[in-house]
């Protein structure tokens, strides 16, 4: 299935399965209504945070380094609803609480890249 | 909104009231005839003028006197989010200029005491919601009129003489676009000229064309696909979420009629494609108008001539960085404008490459631009995955969208350069446009020195059209504000630890300088009052680039607030 930009306006009944499908590029096949299960974190992750989380997250930037991060689970989940005026935009009206949750998994998966 | 109606009342209570107040009352209204004239106590545009010199004919704070400049006075707009990154504007003894969140101040320029303020009410559930915000980089003057954009979406225009508000506008939709108007719009011939951000955001990047007198819009450009042509340089849908943007502002030509403009980058920044882009990856094909200088018809908005700096922008190195200086060189009249990735593009008035030379020492995005038809020679197209020799230079670009200045008594363009580079991974990714459209980047990165060297940044001292080098100057982190050049022969460069300095134009020894007490990365102007120069400057530091300091740099970065500024004005003891 491929949107068109009159989908935009169908929300919020779709919206958890926009954000991956949004407006695909021709080459890319856009994903159907995927629930949090297919919520690709790591994808996401380099669409949007990645300007100021460097190294998808793995080391300072314009904002602080997430792997290893000693700040726990309620407070990124703040953080990421909510945001930091003039430092972190707040994303509480774009992800659902579950896929606030996945973003927290793969900030705790990080590990230093091989090689 | 404040008024101070004394001023206006009581002019002959304050002597340099009663002078400007007569000055203002004998003044020209700023039109487009004036702006072109370039008066020496005014600066009226963006760029200075038309001509887009950031270039001050006046001269008595000079070489021989710098080491007297001191501060005259201090205004604290507050609020200052991200720092304080606009470039002032003056006519008449008034110096107009804007904060974070589009606030607007009009100063009595010899004392800095304020006149109006206006501060709109905007969206800020909306601009939480954004990350190149809030800051707004500057104002236009015309038809009495001081013309201001915002994060939400709007351009209003203010009364010059109250603040009051003559028209407010809505032109894009940011609840949908999420992104605004952080740039300054141009004003010329009836018409406010504005772009909207839009690189890394997957819109269109729609330019604007606004009745001055109304706010009635005129006409709209957009920088994806916006003519049959462009179109066909999108493969499949990749149109709708393209971005490209106008979002810092250009100047206008007035032989032509034709505004010039840069526009911005297409989305996603990084894409997989590798070598075949015309036909392979996230956007195939080359993605008109993205990564281009533009000349529109300042009357209807149609497209009368382009150049694609860089045709398929996979670096994130958009066009719409910088001046476009307009000079002549042996009777031909040229355009020399700046593209973030530290090349230099000389045209011709109608946008047809003359000459295109390099101001930073690591580039490698691509082996080189042939200097004669502008073609990229050698460049990088990456694939998913990491990538193997890091990019140059970093996303900041080898030139900021800060703005460099030429020097018609001297004949040389003073511009800054950063060496700087990063490593990075690309990721498959698909646009996000709903609830909001969301940045789409298609990368992770870091940023790298340059391969066995260090960060750094210099001023460079060239011939505009040439690019031959008279002289240069290193900092240890690059600078990122704008620079000014006088007829005092001086050029002043407000660096990022927050010290602005002083340079004599013709050798680069260093003749002044001062501690503003945080970084600058906004503009700088020079104008007269009273028959007083002044020199004003932003600082306040905080965003897209400057964020990067502290974690990079340390020092004094570490503790540099990202909320708060100041503009600062200089003027003999």
């Amino acid at each position: 299935m491929k949107l068109d930009l009159d989908v935009m306006t169908l929300l919020p009944a779709v919206l958890a399965a926009s954000l991956l499908c949004g407006m695909p590029a021709s080459t890319q096949p856009a994903t159907t209504a995927p629930d949090n299960a297919a919520f690709d974190a790591n994808q996401l992750f380099a669409t949007m945070c990645g300007l100021c989380h460097s190294d998808g997250g793995r080391a300072a930037g314009k904002g602080p380094q997430l792997m290893d991060s000693s700040r726990n689970d309620d407070f990124l989940r703040s953080r990421i609803k909510d945001g930091k005026a003039g430092a972190m935009p707040a994303y509480g009206s774009t992800f659902s609480d579950a896929q606030i949750d996945a973003f927290i998994t793969y900030i705790r998966s990080l590990k230093p890249r091989e090689g | 909104m404040k008024k101070q109606w004394w001023y206006v009342a009581l002019p002959v209570a304050v002597a340099v009231g009663a002078t400007l107040a007569a000055s203002a009352t004998l003044a020209q209204p700023v039109d487009t005839a004036r702006i072109e004239a370039a008066g020496q106590n005014d600066w009226l545009t963006y760029h200075g003028s038309y001509k887009s010199y950031h270039y001050s004919p006046l001269s008595q704070i000079n070489t021989g006197n710098v080491g007297n400049l001191s501060v005259a006075w201090i205004h604290i707009p507050g609020r200052s989010t991200r720092g304080l990154q606009s470039m002032p504007l003056v006519a008449d003894g008034v110096l107009y200029y804007t904060g974070s969140y589009s606030r607007v101040f009009a100063l009595n320029g010899a004392t800095g005491e304020v006149i109006w303020s206006y501060f709109p009410e905007l969206d800020e559930a909306l601009i939480a919601r954004q990350t190149h915000s809030p800051y707004n980089r500057g104002a236009a003057l015309g038809e009495g009129k001081v013309f201001v954009g915002t994060m939400d979406g709007r351009l209003f225009a203010l009364d010059m003489k109250t603040g009051k508000v003559m028209w407010d506008t809505k032109l894009i939709d940011s609840q949908k676009l999420t992104v605004g108007f952080t740039g300054a719009p141009l004003y010329a011939k009836g018409t406010v000229i504005i772009g909207a951000q839009g690189g890394e955001w997957p819109g269109r990047g729609p330019i604007f064309g606004v009745d001055a007198a109304t706010g009635k819009k005129k006409w709209e450009f957009l920088t994806v696909a916006g003519t049959e042509e462009a179109m066909k340089t999108w493969g499949g849908d990749s149109w709708r979420t393209g971005g490209g943007g106008g979002w810092m502002p250009g100047t206008y030509d007035s032989e032509t009629n034709t505004v010039w403009w840069g526009t911005a980058n297409p989305a996603p920044l990084y894409d997989w494609s590798g070598s075949d882009y015309k036909t392979q990856g996230a956007r195939p094909g080359d993605n008109l108008h993205t990564t281009s200088v533009i000349g529109l018809d300042i009357d209807t908005g149609k497209l009368k001539f382009y150049h694609q700096e860089l045709p398929h922008d996979a670096w994130d190195f958009d066009s719409s960085v910088g001046e476009f200086v307009m000079l002549e060189r042996d009777g031909e009249k040229l355009v020399v404008h700046p593209n973030k990735s530290g090349y230099i593009f000389v045209y011709d008035r109608s946008a047809r490459v003359k000459n295109v030379w390099r101001i930073t020492e690591n580039s490698n995005f691509v082996k080189n631009i042939d200097p004669k038809t502008g073609e990229l020679i050698g460049r990088r197209d990456f694939t998913a995955g990491k990538v193997d020799e890091p990019l140059c230079p970093h996303i900041s670009g080898g030139v900021s969208f800060n703005s460099g200045s030429y020097n018609p008594k001297t004949g040389l363009y003073y511009k800054l350069g950063q060496e700087w580079c990063m490593t990075l991974t690309v990721v498959k990714t698909t646009p996000v446009t709903v609830p909001q459209a969301q940045l789409n980047l298609g990368a992770d990165f870091k940023i790298a020195p340059p391969p066995g060297g260090e960060i750094y940044g210099h001023l460079d001292a060239r011939d505009p059209v040439t690019g031959a080098k008279k002289w240069e100057v290193r900092f240890p982190e690059p600078p990122l504000a704008s620079v000014l050049s006088t007829a005092g022969n001086l050029v002043f460069v407000p660096d990022s630890r927050g010290v602005i300095h002083a340079y004599d134009a013709e050798t680069g020894t260093e003749l002044w300088k001062h501690n503003n007490g945080t970084g600058h990365q906004g503009g700088i102007v020079s104008y007269a009052v009273g028959g007083k120069q002044y020199i004003a400057v932003t600082a306040g530091f905080g965003g897209m680039a400057s964020d990067d300091y502290a974690p990079t740099f340390g020092g004094v970065y570490k503790s540099m607030p990202r909320d708060d500024g100041a503009l600062i004005v200089f003027s003999l003891k």
